[in-house]
């Protein structure tokens, strides 16, 4: 026993001694040519490691791409930042997801001064919105590179069908239509959208703006119980319920959403652009001919669709070679690269590049044209804007899965209001 | 015995010549804990360390952050997930019944399928080929082989249910459905593992107490239930041990099938499962630590049990 | 005895229905492998269908799955030897001296929750500058492959009689001597069947890859999920990187079945 604990107190003391040697953040004090980046399976991680050995070229250093699974990457940026690893330089992240936590942890190096500084990046480019989240408490955190705003796919032919000639403008006309078009075709739905408690957050808080509703209000008390609150619930839910496929499972992502709606099986589906190529790819769709985008529809509040930054670029604050890990994103989140980007359908953060008509030439029109209806009115957060997001998605998504399977969906808004209100107490304190 | 061995014995202390080397001797004398040292302070070193922290964080309400500073709280969260019936209790629940379900089908199963391989027969080497691959399988590829064909929309087990005229099932989608789902796949990868064991075990069993009971004319199920199932129960209990720790900590599959959190409704959310979500989704270092704590003793608790019972069933 | 035919149609029935059980999935994955994602969604297209190779292309070319599967066999090589050169040792020792306490330290490495290992070890590690690195992943794959290693070994050296050991040291050999020259070689099937299982339970591990492996260690478990995207699930390339996984651990499962048999079937049969 004795032989045991002194091997575990010995390598306590290793570990907090040179834990103690590697304190304090932010410098380049192992300034290298090798630039290690984290960066997660998307389309923009494909078409930047296409672009990279042009960086490199030009910049004389070398760059490691780690690419990641969504959760993997979470899990390992949570077990690697939380050591205080320096073996991440740059790291792609979701800002409003994990950047509150992460910033306030210390674990993201400021960047003001040195986005400020760099004179072709031109920092005022980037959308307010996005670049708010992307900071915390004044200073610059992150940097936006992809954006999503929330669309309504739809099916031309079916709606032509039914004998509509335009899609819906609002929420209410939504609900006829999507009615008409379930009882004129039997087999399919009038309506699909996200149903899983967690990830129904982010498409069902468009409903609650354009309801009226927010999920806290500025003074930070939780608003999920409130009249506009419990309305969008309620006809969240219940267009899943009456006009959503049968034995609807409660438990759907996008990608199980969005296989009902590329297999033909829908009519109607608010989603995020970012994945529009799922249903305009003949490999992945049966109905790449037929689907259309239209802006979110109005609700009693007007049309407000999030459009937030799913993704962000930031310098984990324990690298020892920041100068050379900024280099990277000065460049990938530079004006040209965002251009690419956008130019092979992966929308940016840059003013410049949605003014710029090449920017938006490559998306379908209909697509572009909701696009820009989104910016123009668009909330920058489409979930709470806490720190432990992932539990807080839970809490207000609860009254989601509670309308779709018919339980009191006002009922449900009160319990979680309870529940979040403890909730933001507990992380005010 | 004793006779052959102690005349050698007596001779071991002589056996070391008297011309090696004085390290040689040393070694020769210490081989004991030379042998076994290195790999228990290996495993000593990689588990003391993470246990004692572990153990201490369960006692802090570290969250956000391991580096954070966090204050000692002593037991409340033990207080809190013992009182805690929306996520621990039910989390514990799911494990037994993950477990009790999976190992159940496994035996039975397992059982059904050693005695019909138990008398050679014709292509009997196909068939341990068969009950091999499964076992050996990567789990996470398994999980993911397991999703596609278990995809509400395009996967084979809806189409299959379609030919004979059932309509589809939610399976690892579905609220009621997925935790079922993850133990049919557990079963699927792990019957074969108890089929080995059972049938090694049959195989090492005489012959003489069966060809007694035919001799007296017992049926063939009264054979087994009065002469092969008594005997082969050590062994039993032995595949429940070895397959009962691994299905306790499954964990591969889970993530496979249904990511973190198992699920909207945490459907298939075991202590493994939820231990994970707690560090790795909620930074609550804390509470996962308490939760960790918890199983493990729980782990050790179940174990202790069938060892002594396994004991019981051999000194018989 | 009597021919009992009955229960032998039985027997054939019930076996062809649990081989097609066990192989009917394993074939489904191989065969969506060679499908491309939109005849994998068709449902018409089930069983008959024109296999093409494209999701091997990427696979192996544009994932980079060559590079992965060498980093998976050296980490379960490394990890085999290193825990069969302690392992091995540790069990004879166990074994002849009664050490049952001893192992129970080794053995509680199989019983832990390795979540628990996960945040602890990296923060060691990293400290230890050792993370991104082939050791630290070998380290925690010695970490499953030693008490295998051992419950393996003690076994068979509980079997292995110990009078040949002391016949040679009647004969002269020191005792380290007489387990080198004697022991070894007359354990080598078991050295065989633990090094076998020690590897495969290597190939397979996910969880302590998933954190600790790093852009160049990158083992094939963890990356079956670049298949599964931000935007998108290519099933296809995914059953293809499945059966890349899979496949090679079967074919080393047909050639040595009798040892990993053994091997999982080891301590059962004791009283």
């Amino acid at each position: 026993m004795g032989r045991r604990s002194k091997i575990g107190t010995s390598l306590a003391v290793v570990a907090a001694m040179t834990l103690s040697a590697c304190g304090g953040g932010g410098d380049d004090s192992g300034a290298s040519d090798t630039v290690r980046v984290t960066l997660v399976n998307h389309v923009w991680t494909e078409n930047i490691r296409k672009a990279l050995p042009e960086f490199e070229k030009q910049s004389g250093l070398k760059v490691e791409v780690t690419q990641l699974g969504e959760d993997q990457l979470s899990d390992q940026y949570n077990v690697k930042l939380n050591a205080g690893s320096s073996d991440i330089d740059v790291m792609m992240y979701r800002p409003l997801q994990e950047g509150r936590l992460f910033a306030k942890n210390k674990y993201l190096a400021d960047l003001t001064d040195k986005a400020k500084e760099s004179g072709d990046f031109d920092l005022g480019d980037f959308q307010e919105a996005p670049l708010s989240a992307t900071s915390y408490e004044q200073k610059v955190v992150g940097i936006p590179i992809i954006t999503e705003q929330q669309v309504l796919y739809y099916r031309k032919d079916l709606l032509e069908k039914s004998g509509f000639t335009a899609p819906p403008q609002t929420l209410d006309e939504l609900k006829t239509q999507a009615a008409k078009i379930q009882a004129d075709n039997p087999g399919v739905a009038g309506f699909v959208a996200r149903t899983g408690k967690a990830a129904a957050v982010t498409q069902f808080s468009s409903f609650l703006f354009s309801f009226g509703g927010d999920f806290v209000d500025e003074s930070g008390k939780s608003t999920v119980n409130s009249d506009a609150a419990k309305q969008a619930y309620a006809y969240y839910g219940g267009m899943l319920r009456e006009h959503g496929p049968a034995n609807i499972s409660t438990d759907m992502s996008w990608s199980e959403a969005m296989a009902i709606f590329t297999q033909g099986q829908a009519a109607f589906y608010p989603e995020a652009n970012s994945l529009y190529k799922n249903a305009t790819d003949p490999a992945k769709s049966k109905v790449s001919e037929t689907v259309g985008f239209a802006p979110f529809p109005a609700g009693p509040a007007g049309s407000k669709p999030y459009n937030v930054p799913s993704w962000g670029l930031a310098i984990n604050d324990a690298s020892k070679n920041q100068s050379n890990a900024w280099k990277f994103i000065e460049w990938a989140a530079g004006k040209e690269q965002t251009l690419e980007q956008q130019k092979a359908g992966v929308p940016g953060a840059r003013t410049s590049v949605w003014e710029n008509p090449e920017g938006i030439a490559t998306y379908p029109k209909d697509m572009a044209d909701a696009i820009t209806v989104s910016l123009a009115n668009g909330v920058g957060h489409d979930r709470p804007l806490v720190e432990r997001v992932a539990q807080a998605r839970e809490i207000v998504g609860q009254p989601i899965v509670d309308a779709i399977t018919g339980k009191d969906a006002a009922a449900s808004a009160d319990t979680a209001h309870e529940a979040f209100q403890k909730f933001l107490d507990d992380e005010a304190r | 015995m004793p006779a052959v061995t102690a005349p050698s014995r007596a001779s071991r202390g002589a056996s070391v010549m008297p011309d090696t080397p004085g390290w040689a001797r040393w070694a020769n004398d210490h081989r004991k804990w030379l042998f076994a040292a290195p790999a228990m302070a290996f495993v000593a070193a990689l588990i003391i360390f993470p246990l004692a922290w572990t153990a201490y964080l369960s006692l802090t309400d570290s969250s956000g952050s391991v580096r954070a500073e966090s204050e000692f709280i002593g037991f409340r969260n033990y207080l809190d997930v013992l009182s805690d019936t929306t996520r621990f209790w039910p989390a514990v629940g799911r494990t037994a019944a993950f477990t009790g379900v999976a190992l159940f089908f496994e035996v039975v199963l397992g059982m059904a399928i050693a005695l019909l391989l138990w008398r050679p027969f014709r292509g009997e080497k196909w068939v341990r080929v068969a009950i091999l691959l499964p076992l050996v399988a990567t789990p996470v590829a398994v999980g993911m082989m397991w999703r596609l064909i278990f995809d509400p929309n395009i996967g084979m087990a809806n189409q299959v249910l379609g030919w004979v005229g059932i309509g589809p099932q939610p399976w690892l989608a579905g609220q009621h459905t997925a935790l079922p789902t993850t133990i049919f796949i557990d079963i699927w990868q792990w019957t074969p593992m108890v089929v080995l064991i059972l049938l090694a075990g049959l195989t090492s069993l005489s012959n003489e107490p069966q060809e007694a009971a035919m001799i007296d004319g017992a049926s063939a199920w009264q054979r087994f239930r009065h002469v092969t199932l008594p005997l082969l129960m050590p062994t039993v209990i032995v595949a429940v041990l070895l397959r009962g720790i691994d299905a306790l900590k499954t964990f591969d599959i889970l993530y496979a099938t249904k990511g973190r959190g198992g699920g909207s409704f945490h459907e298939v959310e075991t202590l493994n499962v939820y231990a994970y979500g707690l560090s790795f989704d909620y930074n609550e270092y804390g509470l996962s630590s308490t939760v960790l704590i918890l199983f493990f003793l729980i782990i050790i608790g179940l174990m202790w049990a069938l060892t002594a019972r396994r004991k019981k069933e051999a000194g018989r | 005895m009597k021919p009992r035919t009955g229960f032998q149609v039985f027997r054939a029935v019930a076996l062809v229905f649990v081989v097609l059980a066990l192989l009917l999935p394993l074939l489904w994955m191989v065969a969506a492998s060679f499908k491309t994602n939109v005849d994998i969604y068709d449902s018409g297209k089930a069983l008959v269908f024109t296999p093409t190779l494209t999701n091997y292309e990427t696979v192996l070319q544009q994932a980079n799955y060559v590079q992965f599967i060498i980093n998976s066999l050296w980490v379960a090589f490394a990890a085999t030897v290193l825990s069969l050169l302690l392992g091995v040792p540790a069990a004879y020792s166990m074994s002849r001296f009664n050490m049952r306490k001893s192992a129970l330290v080794v053995l509680m490495a199989r019983v832990i929750p390795g979540v628990s290992l996960l945040v602890p070890w990296y923060y060691v590690f990293s400290n230890l500058r050792m993370v991104g690195g082939f050791s630290v992943l070998i380290l925690s794959h010695m970490f499953v492959s030693l008490p295998l290693i051992v419950y393996i070994m003690m076994g068979y050296f509980d079997g292995l009689p110990e009078e040949l050991e002391e016949a040679a040291q009647v004969d002269g050999l020191s005792p380290i001597g007489a387990f080198r020259r004697i022991t070894l070689p007359l354990s080598l099937p078991g050295i065989a069947t633990a090094g076998i299982l020690s590897f495969i339970f290597s190939w397979n591990n996910f969880m302590f890859a998933l954190v600790l492996s790093g852009a160049d260690t990158k083992t094939l478990p963890v990356a079956i999920f670049d298949f599964v995207g931000y935007a998108s699930i290519d099933w296809g390339g995914l059953m293809a990187a499945t059966t890349v996984v899979t496949l090679p651990i079967m074919l080393i499962a047909l050639f040595v079945q009798k040892y990993i048999v053994s091997g999982l079937t080891a301590g059962a049969t004791k009283g």
